[in-house]
């Protein structure tokens, strides 16, 4: 077990090398980018602020904590794009033939096709994200300032962040399944895109049922929000054994529906 | 070593449904048998080659016994392994190399491609060093290995494939229509490199193809499979003796013939002056050879076999009847 | 004219072949349409009013645009790009009809498909949330202006894919400037609530042209509408329209064809 991580680490490494090679070949194309990126972060920060010009409380967040949550919306939205960018030329190499190539290979596939092209701009993004929220919980909290209340949020905050990323890998798992039984959908990765910018902003704008729909049944507000609702000691207990209770029933059922996947393979051409 | 019996591959595809909810709601499936039952085995440092039309299961067999499908049904094999497990010391074991599809980045040079094979297949850096060298001694590319691979003509970046994926000594290599798209010289190549590598490193070689040149020149023994079943199972010369009933008799004319005289031997199956073929039964062969340079004004004479082709055509005739 | 409806009836056939691919790009559209309108009505849980505009009227607008940048943003142009990419881009100029009139005739066809849903969507918004949504009016001032909205979007989608003749990288400007149009015409909020000095700047370019001046006036909200505001849109069209043109001219006369 050690040796099969270890192997397959340091496979992660060379293939993270390569695609910084690779990346760094289409230096137009990454200044455009970043620009988009920047921009797209930008706008929505000036529109959020834009609101609360004129509106003291949105569904019960004042300007400062909605804030937080697009933050954190944008870090773990970052964060899952820096690990599993590959996810998104998955189709292609599907539809090409060229995935039989990597399952014919002594390694987890998984170590190709979901963490083989880890995004490098988006690691520019990340820091200043978490930075800003760091910075945006100083401004919600009263003085004087507690330093184990500020420790001890800061750190569950964390904590339900990681939990987030489990939960998107199970995301991006059932899109690779996906990827391979279904012939018809080019774009499923753009579906959970679609899905989890839904939790650019609190849950709680929402209506039912879209609100529990997206809460208990595709998680995505699991994912989104309550990071930040923990930080804001929003979030019973009972809520906060819900949240890492989904997060690896997900995951088993990703692996699982993965594994399903591969008997149901039927290849392309010949 | 290989080892299948009664391998059964059924594909479900959906009849797609004129009234788009049903569509995509209640589904009707049919099943597309691939392979039905086969068995054969095969032993180590053979070499086999595969035929047989479009969708017969050339492929669905190799992709099986190498574990990237999954079977519906039977017993497959390979040096104590089940394929579809993917163990990893089975998956160093064999290669697979198919025509037109890559598995070399893109935009990097070749050479990185290959630092990651290693890397997979653990293999030590002395070692890898001399396969290097040795393979690139052999498709003679020493100075493509460091070009990005997309610079490369497509003859290049097949030798620059072959390389990636034999570097790990395989003990079994399939070959997928490796030929298929290049220009003559490069089927050439490929096709000697193949042989020379077979010799040199004693794997058991595996090919499919629509060339039958490739079977020609690499494999012993021949496997025919035509709509998931094998109808033959055997040595390429013995389906010549069986399926070869005629030879090409072909003739250099010192000066024009008629008709007539063309004629009285056999009809020819092709006249342009000054050759003449025919096609001449084997059974009658002496005696129209006779007749031949009794009558007719001809400066050279060549007996050959039928083309292949055209014994794998008469093959599959008599099995349709 | 035939040809023209024909290319429109293939392209639609065409979604008939892909269709649990484009039910799900709607299902996409729907749910970026619910975070506005969901987001904008909970800002007025509270108030009634927000700077100008009274929820009717806001949610109007987010719905109603909604609508309109479907009619002028969809575009199939993006295809170009690709093919000048391939080489098979050759196919289309050996065939005796113009480049421009084939992708119009194809988008007008991805344009009424991809509105025809989008009005189903926003049906199920306002029947199922209760939104309030005001007539539409000014029906025939709209008219022109929304055909403007869709001439100078599709001559933009033009100029992006005519990058391909002059290099291979289209993708990442494509993305920076749909990034811009996304947000600048007026998408997320009406571009009126901005600060004066910046809604000033930003009614110079062409983006307010797209959809956010017929929404307004379909909402009624004329006063938007002056004589300058007629001719900066007017003055984009025409010479968006001339830039495509010279790019496709230079581009075809620069060009390799190459492919594989």
């Amino acid at each position: 077990m050690i040796k099969f991580l270890q192997k397959n680490l340091r496979l992660f490494f060379l293939y993270s090398r390569f695609t910084l090679k690779t990346t760094l070949q289409a230096r137009v194309g990454i200044v455009f980018f970043l620009a988009g990126k920047l921009f797209r972060f930008l706008f929505l920060l000036v529109f959020i602020l834009l609101l609360f010009g004129k509106t003291k409380i949105i569904s019960g967040y004042s300007l400062n904590q909605a804030v937080i949550f697009y933050l954190t919306f944008n870090v773990v939205d970052s964060l899952t794009q820096i690990l599993f960018r590959e996810v998104y030329r998955f189709r292609p190499l599907v539809v090409s033939g060229s995935f039989d190539m990597v399952l014919l290979k002594p390694m987890h596939p998984f170590t190709k096709i979901l963490f083989g092209g880890i995004d490098y701009m988006d690691i520019l993004f990340v820091i200043p994200y978490l930075f800003l929220v760091v910075l945006f919980f100083f401004k919600t909290i009263a003085f004087p300032y507690s330093i184990f209340n500020i420790l001890s949020s800061l750190l569950i905050y964390i904590l339900f962040l990681f939990n987030s990323l489990i939960l998107a890998s199970a995301f991006h798992i059932v899109v690779l399944a996906l990827g391979i039984i279904t012939t018809e959908v080019d774009h499923t990765i753009m579906i959970y895109r679609d899905l989890s910018g839904l939790g650019r902003f609190p849950m709680e704008i929402y209506k039912e049922p879209i609100r529990s729909l997206f809460t208990f049944i595709i998680p995505v507000g699991v994912m989104m929000s309550f990071p930040s609702k923990a930080l804001f000691g929003l979030l019973s207990g009972q809520f906060m054994w819900y949240t890492f209770g989904i997060s690896l029933s997900s995951f088993v059922f990703s692996l699982v529906f993965w594994n399903y996947a591969l008997k149901r393979y039927q290849s392309w051409g010949g | 070593m290989i080892k299948v019996a009664n391998l059964t591959k059924i594909y479900k595809t959906h009849i797609k449904d004129q009234n788009p909810f049903k569509d995509v709601f209640m589904r009707k499936y049919k099943d597309v048998i691939a392979l039905d039952k086969i068995s054969f085995e095969i032993g180590e440092n053979e070499s086999v080659g595969f035929i047989g039309p479009n969708g017969a299961g050339k492929t669905t067999t190799l992709k099986i016994i190498s574990g990237i499908l999954y079977p519906t049904s039977g017993f497959v094999s390979v040096n104590g392994f089940t394929p579809f497990d993917k163990n990893p010391r089975f998956l160093k074991q064999i290669a697979f190399v198919m025509g037109q599809r890559n598995q070399l980045i893109w935009d990097l040079p070749a050479t990185d491609t290959f630092e990651l094979q290693k890397e997979i297949y653990e293999i030590p850096e002395h070692e890898y060093k001399k396969n290097v060298g040795e393979l690139t001694e052999i498709l003679d590319c020493k100075n493509l290995t460091s070009k990005p691979v997309k610079t490369l003509s497509l003859g290049e970046r097949m030798k620059m494939e072959l390389i990636a994926g034999l570097l790990h000594r395989p003990k079994i290599v399939f070959f997928d229509e490796p030929t298929i798209g290049l220009d003559i010289f490069s089927q050439e190549t490929i096709r000697t490199f193949i042989r020379e590598f077979q010799e040199e490193f004693k794997s058991t070689v595996i090919l499919t193809s629509h060339y039958l040149e490739d079977v020609k020149k690499l494999s012993k023994r021949l496997i025919i499979i035509n709509k998931g079943r094998i109808i033959y199972d055997g040595t390429l010369k013995k389906i010549i003796e069986q399926y070869s009933l005629t030879k090409r008799v072909t003739i250099t004319l010192e000066k024009p013939a008629n008709d007539t005289e063309l004629r009285a031997i056999d009809i020819p199956i092709r006249y342009m002056f000054p050759k003449v073929v025919y096609k001449i039964r084997k059974s009658v062969l002496p005696e129209k050879i006779k007749a031949i340079t009794q009558n007719l004004p001809f400066s050279d004479l060549t007996v050959e076999d039928e083309t292949i082709e055209d014994i794998i055509k008469t093959f599959f005739r008599k099995n349709n009847e | 004219m035939k040809t023209y409806i024909l290319i429109g009836i293939t392209t639609l056939k065409e979604y008939m072949a892909y269709r649990l691919n484009f039910f799900l790009w709607r299902l996409r559209m729907f749910l970026g349409m619910l975070v506005t309108f969901f987001l904008w009505f909970s800002v007025f849980e509270k108030q009634s009013h927000f700077g100008i505009y009274s929820k009717n009227i806001l949610l109007s607008y987010i719905l109603y645009s909604n609508l309109i940048s479907t009619l002028t943003l969809s575009s199939r142009v993006a295809e170009i790009a690709g093919q000048l990419n391939d080489g098979s881009i050759i196919n289309l100029l050996l065939k005796p009809v113009s480049l421009f009139s084939y992708y119009f005739s194809r988008d007008m066809a991805d344009k009424l498909i991809n509105v025809g849903f989008a009005i189903f969507e926003v049906s199920i918004v306002v029947f199922s949330f209760k939104a309030p949504l005001i007539p539409p009016q000014n029906v025939f001032l709209f008219l022109p202006f929304l055909f403007c909205g869709i001439f100078i979007s599709f001559h933009i989608n033009l100029i992006l894919s005519f990058i391909g003749f002059w290099t291979t990288e289209v993708w990442a400007p494509r993305f920076l400037f749909f990034t811009l149009v996304f947000f600048l015409s007026g998408s997320y909020f009406p571009l009126d609530i901005l600060p004066k000095s910046i809604y000033t700047i930003l009614m110079f370019t062409p983006f307010p042209s797209i959809f956010f001046i017929p929404t307004k006036i379909l909402i009624g909200q004329i006063n938007t509408i002056s004589l300058w505001q007629i001719c900066t849109t007017v003055f984009w069209a025409i010479f968006l329209s001339r830039c495509s043109v010279v790019m496709w001219k230079q581009g075809n006369k620069s060009f390799s064809f190459w492919g594989r």
